[in-house]
């Protein structure tokens, strides 16, 4: 059994927003003689959009039905309907999250591109998609190392950390190529942001709107901005500016990092000696590049080259982002896909004491998800254990069962997600439990945390799994 | 063919199987001791007095092998432990000179003498009641006949099917037995768990399990005498699989669509590997009674139902 999902990734950066299509290899990796154990073999970028400058209405808003045009425009260059589409994430990164309307460009995308296509944004998750876009995570399973990748963008740099494959931590920095613009004939700065006038200003290097600059004049401030990445990374001592120019937050250091690899607009010029004119995009990302492949990042950490550069973020969302439930799980619920669905993630003691225990922490921690008085969905995820007896799934059960009770009130089916192989069994028995009247979703081999949101599309492989996009909102 | 012999004639069979070890035995006979009781040389007197301690040793075989590390000083302990995660095979076993450590040869005697246990036990007649299984066996008369005659084990007397018809359902929509197989702790460690969540599994489809049956001596193939026996649409054997090194505890279920006897064995389902370090037992089951349900539905199984 060989099936293919047809996904698609859209980004839409501080600079510029694209698109890609990828097929996503679904397969049935077991025996015959066993239990299915259905994953995703392989991940194939089949289209890659033109890139285009995200377009921006005077008032500073995304303009969405630029954006809109743009995707339909792709498609049919693609040669693909959007009915076709089956699974993907659209992402809004670096600072045109930050945008007004952002939540409103992601609703209009959303209902366009495909039906199970979501909305996603956050610092956190646009580090993981643009590494693993990257190749980062591949490599660090490859070489069985840690790795960092720094995903350069025009408003910042997501930074990933992987060791062998496992995601060991994110961080953001408000550092990128678009960060100071000039105008390309009469190179006069254009704009500074924010915090790099900060570190202007902090510096004493001078340099303010209207001035007319040359490379040589620039150098300080990019070199300024290198040191900062080095900081982040561990090999040069953290300075004060340091924690003004993390976004949300850096990576924690506490051992050293072999291998680095660079994404984003900026790593072209990292990897490449660019030809030409530096001002040729009016901003100083040229110039940042070149700093970078100069700076102690090279000569002290093993460059990995990344695979995708410009589009590591949109190759991630659009083959990256969709995973695959466990094979042996339970749904009576038909009505697919559910989305954005909060996770409540309970702690291990939660689960170690008795039923009562159990029940009692659920209800208690679904006040977080009430909004005046009004419970919202809410999917409940646990641990679970590796090898349990019958008697410890029914203990399980019924703890559910009691903790739920104010979401079995509701019309919406009850949302279980478990770590462990156990979900058909749990499923099962709280089905039972319910007398076959509430619906129940209860899938495995997923790993969701608090603040998570995930979404869960239509069965696949004869209705073995459901594939399910966890993702980390900015809103709300 | 006596007991004796056959343990023997299987301990070399094993032997041979890692050859390494068969080699190391031959090239140096004085110093290791030869499993085999036959050709064991009269024990040496032990020269001190014996002192007689309450201790008990650790058992060996608790040691989870896949966290286990025996390697000194190894470039990449993190690396190594990573993909020993990934596989029950002895890696990383490090060496006393061209030799295994003692450990790791103790605890290959008892890992091989657990899957010969497990041939050669029996399932307590305790469990049996406890499980309220309804107990007959196969036309074998013991272990011996059961090894060197895998045709007895799929037969049944005439008096022995008589019991059967009594105390099953004619025509039921599911038959559930319990064999045996090369593995009586399989079935002790798992039908605990499996049964109650293939039942329950069942009856969220509305199928009702009606007196669960335990062969003893049996092979897969009785399963198809059941079924032409009890005119069962499903017959469900969960039956010990042949141990081997990593556990002696996996348990299989074969089911089959209205099974009879001379069927082709393509017609038969099997989950097998149905033990702690695999499949959860409970998990099996849930997923043994939508198989269940799906092949009732398309009246078909094994590879018929994969079509």
């Amino acid at each position: 059994m060989r099936e293919e999902l047809l996904s698609v990734g859209i980004d839409m950066g501080t600079s510029t927003t694209q698109l890609v299509l990828s097929k996503l290899h679904i397969e049935n990796m077991a025996s015959s003689f066993t239990v299915p154990r259905i994953v995703i073999t392989d991940k194939e970028v089949v289209f890659r959009s033109d890139i285009c400058f995200t377009p921006m209405l005077e008032d500073n808003r995304i303009d969405a039905q630029k954006i809109k045009a743009f995707v339909e425009e792709q498609y049919e260059k693609a040669g693909i309907k959007k009915d076709e589409i089956q699974t993907g994430a659209v992402i809004i990164t670096g600072e045109t999250a930050r945008k007004e309307n952002a939540n409103e460009v992601l609703l209009t995308l959303s209902g366009f591109a495909g039906d199970f296509v979501v909305a996603t944004a956050g610092p956190d998750l646009e580090s993981i998609i643009s590494a693993k876009g990257a190749g980062a995570h591949t490599y660090s399973k490859e070489h069985s190392t840690r790795i960092v990748n720094i995903d350069i963008g025009g408003g910042t740099s997501n930074l990933a950390l992987f060791s062998s494959a496992d995601l060991i931590d994110t961080g953001c920095l408000d550092i990128g190529g678009r960060l100071i613009k000039l105008d390309q004939q009469t190179h006069q700065i254009t704009y500074i942001a924010p915090k790099i006038k900060q570190l202007i200003d902090l510096k004493g290097l001078g340099l303010s709107l209207g001035q007319r600059v040359t490379p040589d004049d620039l150098q300080p401030v990019v070199q300024e901005m290198v040191h900062l990445l080095e900081e982040s990374v561990g090999i040069r001592p953290q300075s004060e500016f340091y924690n003004t120019i993390v976004t949300n937050k850096g990576l924690k250091l506490d051992r050293p990092i072999p291998c680095i690899s660079f994404s984003g607009g900026v790593a072209d010029y990292i990897y490449n000696e660019a030809t030409g004119d530096v001002f040729q995009y009016g901003d100083v990302g040229i110039l940042l590049g070149r700093a970078i492949a100069e700076s102690p990042l090279f000569g002290q950490m093993t460059i990995v080259r990344s695979v995708e550069t410009i589009r590591a973020t949109v190759v991630g969302a659009g083959s990256h982002t969709t995973e695959i439930s466990g094979s042996t799980i339970t749904y009576t619920e038909e009505s697919f896909p559910l989305k954005n669905v909060p996770i409540l993630k309970l702690a291990w003691s939660d689960e170690e004491g008795s039923e009562q225990h159990l029940a009692k922490a659920i209800s208690d921690k679904l006040n977080w998800f009430k909004l005046n008085n009004d419970l919202q969905r809410v999917a409940v995820a646990i641990e679970g254990k590796k090898n349990l007896s019958f008697q410890e799934v029914q203990k399980y059960a019924r703890g559910l069962h009691a903790g739920m009770a104010e979401l079995i009130e509701r019309e919406y089916p009850l949302i279980i997600i478990v770590r462990h192989d156990m979900a058909k069994v749990l499923g099962q028995t709280l089905y039972a439990l319910l007398n076959y009247e509430k619906d129940v979703v209860c899938i495995d081999s997923v790993l969701v945390d608090n603040g998570d949101y995930i979404d869960i599309g239509k069965p696949i492989a004869n209705g073995k799994v459901l594939p399910v996009v966890i993702k980390t909102l900015v809103f709300n | 063919m006596n007991e004796k012999d056959l343990k023997s004639m299987i301990e070399s069979i094993l032997a041979d199987m890692v050859g390494d070890k068969v080699k190391e035995t031959a090239q140096a006979p004085q110093v290791a001791a030869t499993p085999q009781p036959v050709t064991t040389a009269p024990a040496q007197p032990v020269a001190s007095a014996t002192v007689v301690s309450d201790e008990i040793l650790d058992d060996i075989t608790e040691i989870d092998l896949r966290k286990l590390l025996l390697v000194e000083d190894p470039e990449d302990r993190e690396g190594y432990l990573k993909m020993k995660e990934k596989t029950p095979a002895r890696l990383g076993v490090g060496r006393a000179g061209t030799r295994y450590k003692t450990i790791t040869s103790l605890r290959f005697r008892a890992d091989h003498a657990a899957a010969q246990d497990a041939v050669f036990s029996y399932v307590s007649e305790e469990f049996i009641k406890e499980m309220n299984l309804v107990p007959v066996q196969t036309l074998c008369v013991d272990k011996d006949q059961y090894i060197t005659r895998p045709d007895l084990g799929r037969q049944f007397s005439d008096e022995t099917i008589a019991t059967i018809k009594a105390n099953t359902q004619n025509k039921a929509k599911v038959q559930i037995m319990v064999g045996d197989g090369l593995s009586s702790a399989a079935i002790e460690a798992n039908l605990r768990n499996i049964i109650p969540a293939i039942t329950q599994g069942l009856k969220m489809y509305g199928l009702e399990t009606g007196n669960i049956l335990f062969v003893k001596h049996c092979r897969v193939p009785a399963m198809d005498v059941i079924g032409d026996v009890t005119e069962a649409d499903v017959v469900c054997l969960l039956v010990g699989e042949r141990p081997g090194l990593v556990t002696a505890e996996s348990m299989s279920a074969y089911i089959a669509y209205k099974p009879t006897v001379g069927m082709p064995e393509a017609r038969r389902s099997v989950i097998s590997n149905i033990h702690s370090g695999g499949t959860p037992a409970v998990e099996a089951g849930a997923h043994i009674a939508e198989m269940i349900k799906n092949m009732l539905e398309r009246k078909a199984s094994g590879i018929d139902l994969k079509n």
